[in-house]
């Protein structure tokens, strides 16, 4: 069972624009992360799903609180710093890939093998992606769902303790994003990757370890399942 | 690990290939004609410099009025200098057989020292009617090796083409305010041939310093004290180069002459009156023998007989001497008496004084004129061309610069676009751990790899293909000696190097501030660097005026560096147009810019008789000239021409205010008892200079010589003679509209006495119709119209047939880079011309938002441009004549800026009909993508 905090979220408050404008997205965020967790953050629009995400993946900052991965906190980083983390520690996986169109599958996946010192193994990630027929192909030779596995790939293949996922199935249709949703699975049991989900589907919480739904800024519910199933039974 | 983001660039190039071809071929074009200017430049720049030994040129040359004598030129060889004898005939040139002058040729010897042949093609004379001749010439004029010409009749075989160091550029005259290699030519003809050929021979000698100068600075030192001992020894015939030497010489010569002239009289004095007593004398003695004559006058003189009788013969003599010799005879002897002391006396000093004057006399033979000296460093024939070579390059490397600076705003721009399109990309990978410096390498190395590959090409081609078509262009203006290419390190730093360095530099800066981002903004799409989040507050604007103003805003900084380009292109075309535009302006107009249709400078003005020499040529009018230099101001040493002319001159252009403020002057004088020509000691760190006059003199002054030196009404002038020391200071009382020289025009009473001239004395005769009443011995120079038109001719020859070729290239210039912008602007907004398609815009309607739009800021820009590109071409124009003697505006008109204008948009519509075709083939799914 995972039980040490590996990142932790504590009183994080975030609000953009000023005067009339401003608006308050996160309000007092507060809970913690084991290593190796499939963490699901859920929520309706404006709940602060994604900023939350962006800040943890240090590309937002929050006005108040901290987050800390291991102990290091992230406001103490600077710009430095911060790039660093991303590089050693984070995988990020967005709703609309945003792939390289004028590289390969595999190019794209090298993308993100070229940050890391130890990445996997190209082609037997490739095969585990279920790309390895269509590596040589460009992003707009794919699908949305072997886009989107292709994304994973570029996400996964330096081995970060965390996998960021902004809504990866977002775009998908049911069949193709239970695919992904599998994958996600298979590789958090594969490397052991911390993984925080993004989502609005609130299916996606029976697969996850630990569920936290927010709304107006803040956890109203952080449950850990005891239950979980496979991504393959999930049904919505 | 090698960055996988490596493998996009050439994915990226073949995607983007048009524009890339583009940038490549604008710059390959630009580096590749700038790195075969330098090449060449620098090739035959090292030529020349060789050409000093290997030619063995002048330090410089002087001529004299008559063929020195050997003594003469063993003093002027005291001066540590060697002299040659570099004698020359000039020769109406017959090129075409019609009897008619083509050309004017100045015919040499051989020369086998100094200032030696290069031969080009053919061989060096050596029969007596052989000649080698001037190659460029020889192009200009179509002649060829095996040719006859005829030497002012004389026919002589063409057996060579040469280029001579020291005629490297054509210049008749030093001063001549341009070249000539179409009406003046050289040749050179054997001894016997030159011998053969009758012609007013020129004593030109060619001198060189013992050790040379080791800079143009000593050689200017040198050469000042050079001109001033040469002058001083051929006036006093070698006696002496000391100028206080020569000085109180003059004046001990005027005061032994006055001396003996002195004694003399009082010789010829004594000499009278020895006559003249002797010639009283024998008459005494003729009475004397008169016995009866002589017993009366005893008698009467109280001797009687016995006492006569007694007395000798003497005796006799002396007393009829006394009796007889008058007052006036005793006054002569006395006087003779006193012219004997006196002369005794200073029998010495007498000696002396003849000794002295007779100690000079072997100096009379060899006494000579200056009549002209050209330093080296000074010789225009000599230097012009190797500094036009490096104006030219200095022009080539800014035009360069400028290029290279627009094409990396292109690059950056094109840079910018795609990180927009890119942005969510962007925002991935730095939010996976990319840094900002590999995003920065990444998408500037495509930039950077163009430029450099277009560096290379460019180079190479600058050393095989434009190299030869910047040195054709050359040898069509200049007689260059052979040279060898030399692999040359400035071209490859300034064409390959700062290029790259200039597109890094300017998309580092671009691109890093576009980096600066954010990655979450990089993932929003949200770019804008600009704080203000409202958009800006439109009039109520027609709903289409609004929208294309919107655009406008969007894409500013694509319209900027489209502007810039546009100007850019704007400045090139003024060049292009205005060049011949000028020489147009000169040639059709020179005609009422002149004086006159005639000027004749006489060689006195007064004939052998002493009698003025006058001319009932209707409308003539005497006139006054001299040749001063400058001292200061953009151009030192400049000739300048200054003119004394009549009051109520019908030719001259100044007012009658000049004469009446110069009137005052001379009535302050009066009154004040005071003497403008007193000299006073310049108080500058120059201790050797004077100037002649304390108060300064009202002249006018050319608009010629105001324009390239800055002046205006009040101004102060100092110029200065031009062998020697002395300067006039001059007060700019007005400018008058005289294009065709630097000149200053003053009263001629004034002249006259400013330049210590007798009160009648004058130049010349200025004229409109031509003199045929003036003996031709009496004429030193003639100068007409066509003189004038020699510099007009020359650079229209040299310049003026490669301006339409210009023009179309900066056409074509100014079509790729509207091109590129243009494509640009569209590109970045190819959603949003798709998205209105999408709902439901025809092509029309959407060519008349982003066409019109281009259309109305390249109008603006082009209209713009044209006075920045006015203010430019003047300021470049302003800078090339600064290097050299005279002056010309460039001069633009109505039509020149109309033709620009057109030419700009003829390359804008070829562009706008690409750009109608590229907005046609925006597809609606465009505006589906990439939208989140």
């Amino acid at each position: 069972m995972i039980e040490e905090k590996f990142l932790e979220i504590s009183q994080v408050y975030k609000a953009y624009g000023t005067g009339d404008s401003r608006q308050e997205v996160l309000r007092g965020m507060d809970f913690s992360v084991a290593k190796g967790e499939f963490c699901v953050l859920l929520g309706p629009s404006g709940s602060g799903k994604s900023t939350l995400l962006n800040i943890i993946g240090g590309i937002d900052s929050a006005d108040e609180g901290y987050i800390s991965i291991n102990g290091d906190k992230l406001r103490d980083m600077d710009e430095k710093a911060l790039t660093r983390y991303r590089r050693k520690h984070l995988g990020y996986v967005f709703q609309l890939y945003n792939l390289i169109p004028n590289l390969t599958v595999k190019e794209n996946i090298e993308v993100g093998a070229y940050l890391s010192d130890q990445p996997l193994e190209l082609d037997e990630l490739l095969k585990t992606l279920g790309l390895y027929e269509h590596r040589h192909k460009l992003p707009n030779q794919l699908s949305g769902g072997q886009q989107q596995r292709t994304s994973i790939g570029r996400a996964i293949v330096k081995n970060p303790d965390i996998l960021l996922c902004d809504e990866p199935t977002g775009a998908l249709d049911y069949n193709t994003s239970k695919e992904i949703l599998k994958l996600i699975e298979d590789v958090n049991q594969k490397y052991g990757n911390t993984i925080i989900m993004v989502t609005h589907n609130e299916a996606i919480q029976h697969m996850a370890d630990h569920t936290i739904k927010l709304r107006d800024g803040q956890v109203r519910k952080n449950t850990v399942n005891e239950n979980k199933i496979s991504a393959v039974d999930l049904d919505w | 690990m090698k960055s996988p983001l490596g493998k996009r660039q050439l994915r990226m190039l073949k995607r983007d290939w048009k524009k890339y071809a583009v940038l490549f071929l604008l710059l390959v074009m630009t580096i590749g004609f700038v790195a075969g200017m330098f090449v060449a430049n620098d090739s035959m720049e090292t030529a020349a410099i060789e050409a000093y030994d290997k030619y063995n040129i002048e330090h410089g040359h002087f001529e004299l009025k008559d063929k020195a004598t050997d003594t003469l030129i063993s003093c002027f060889e005291k001066e540590d200098i060697q002299i040659y004898e570099q004698f020359y005939k000039d020769f109406e040139e017959d090129s075409d057989g019609d009897g008619k002058k083509d050309a004017k040729i100045r015919v040499f010897q051989m020369r086998g020292q100094v200032n030696l042949a290069c031969l080009m093609e053919g061989v060096f004379p050596e029969k007596k009617d052989e000649i080698a001749i001037d190659r460029m010439h020889a192009d200009n004029a179509g002649i060829r090796v095996g040719d006859r010409i005829s030497l002012s009749g004389h026919s002589v075989k063409v057996t060579g083409l040469v280029a001579s160091s020291d005629y490297s550029t054509l210049y008749e005259n030093a001063s001549d305010l341009m070249f000539d290699a179409i009406t003046f030519d050289i040749g050179f003809m054997t001894e016997e041939g030159y011998q053969a050929i009758s012609g007013k021979q020129v004593y030109q000698y060619a001198y060189q310093f013992d050790q040379a100068p080791a800079d143009e600075e000593e050689q200017k030192a040198w050469s000042d004290d050079l001109v001033e001992q040469l002058a001083i020894l051929s006036a006093t015939g070698g006696y002496t180069d000391d100028k206080d030497e020569a000085e109180e010489l003059e004046e001990h010569i005027e005061e032994w002459t006055d001396y003996l002239e002195e004694i003399k009289e009082k010789a010829d004095r004594a000499e009278e009156l020895k006559e003249e007593l002797e010639q009283e004398q024998k008459e005494l003695e003729q009475k004397a023998s008169d016995r009866q004559y002589v017993m009366q006058l005893l008698t009467g003189a109280g001797y009687d007989l016995t006492q006569i009788m007694t007395m000798s013969e003497e005796q006799i003599a002396g007393i009829v001497q006394e009796v007889l010799m008058t007052d006036e005879m005793q006054e002569k002897l006395r006087e003779l008496t006193g012219i004997g002391e006196d002369l005794e006396k200073e029998e010495d000093r007498i000696k002396e004084t003849t000794d002295r004057l007779e100690a000079l006399e072997p100096y009379e033979d060899d006494i000579n004129e200056i009549t002209d000296f050209v330093p080296e460093y000074a010789n225009q024939a000599i230097h012009f061309a190797p500094n036009d070579m490096g104006s030219d390059k200095a022009m080539g490397e800014v035009l360069l610069i400028m290029l290279v600076v627009i094409l990396a705003f292109i690059f950056a721009v094109t840079v910018n676009n795609t990180i927009i399109k890119d942005s969510a990309v962007i925002g991935t990978l730095r939010a996976s751990g990319y840094t900002r410096g590999e995003m920065l390498r990444h998408y500037i190395a495509l930039p950077v790899i163009v430029t450099l590959l277009a560096a290379v090409v460019g180079n190479i081609l600058g050393y095989s293909v434009f190299k030869d078509v910047v040195v054709a262009m050359y040898y069509n203006s200049y007689s260059l000696p052979s040279y060898v290419t030399l692999w040359n390190m400035d071209a490859f730093v300034k064409t390959t190097v700062i290029p790259v360095v200039l597109v890094v530099v300017i998309n580092v800066l671009v691109v890093s501030g576009k980096l600066r981002i954010a990655p979450l903004r990089f993932l929003r799409h949200d770019l804008s660097t600009s704080r203000r989040k409202k958009a800006v507050r439109l009039p109520a604007f027609p709903f289409m005026t609004r929208l294309r103003l919107r655009i406008f805003f969007q894409s500013l900084g694509d319209y900027v560096v489209l502007f810039v380009g546009i100007c850019f292109v704007s400045l090139l075309l003024s060049f292009a147009i205005g060049l011949p535009s000028t020489l147009e302006h000169y040639a059709d107009g020179f005609g009422d810019m002149l004086l006159s249709k005639y000027q004749y400078v006489l060689k006195d003005y007064k004939d052998e008789d002493d009698r003025i020499i006058t001319t009932n040529t209707k409308g003539a009018e005497t006139y006054s000239v001299t040749s001063l230099k400058t001292i200061d101001g953009i151009h030192v040493g400049e000739e300048i021409t200054v003119y004394g002319c009549i009051d109520g001159t019908d030719y001259f252009p100044i007012s009658e205010g000049l004469t009446e403020a110069n009137r005052k002057i001379v009535a302050d004088e009066d009154s004040t008892d005071t003497d403008r020509k007193a000299a006073k000691d310049t108080d500058s760190a120059d201790t050797d200079r004077k100037t002649v006059n304390t108060v300064p003199i009202p002249v006018a002054v050319s608009t010629a010589y105001a324009e390239k030196f800055h002046l205006s009404q009040g101004d102060s002038i100092t110029l200065k003679e031009t062998y020697e020391s002395t300067t006039y200071e001059f007060y700019v009382e007005e400018i008058v509209d005289y294009e065709a020289a630097l000149a200053v025009f003053m009263p001629m009473t004034v002249f006259n006495e400013t330049f210590d001239m007798e009160a009648d004395a004058f130049a010349g005769y200025i004229s409109n119709e031509k003199i045929t009443d003036i003996d031709e011995d009496y004429i030193v120079q003639e100068i007409t119209q066509d003189d004038f038109m020699k510099i007009v001719n020359q650079l229209n020859h040299s310049m003026g047939g490669y301006m339409d070729y210009f023009a179309v290239i900066c056409v074509g210039m100014a079509a790729l880079l509207i091109y590129l912008l243009t494509k640009l602007i569209i590109e970045k907004n190819a959603v949003s011309i798709s998205m209105v398609k999408v709902l439901g815009y025809t092509n029309g309607e959407i060519n008349s938002i982003y066409i019109v739009l281009t259309s109305i800021v390249t109008v603006l820009s082009a209209l713009v441009s044209l006075l920045i590109s006015v203010a430019g071409i003047q300021a470049m124009w302003e800078s090339v004549m600064a290097e050299l003697n005279g002056w010309f505006a460039i001069y633009m008109g109505r039509n020149d800026f109309v033709e620009i204008f057109v030419l700009i948009m003829v390359a804008y519509i070829i562009v706008a009909f690409f750009d109608v075709r590229r907005i046609r083939k925006v597809p609606l799914t465009e505006a589906l993508k990439n939208v989140e």
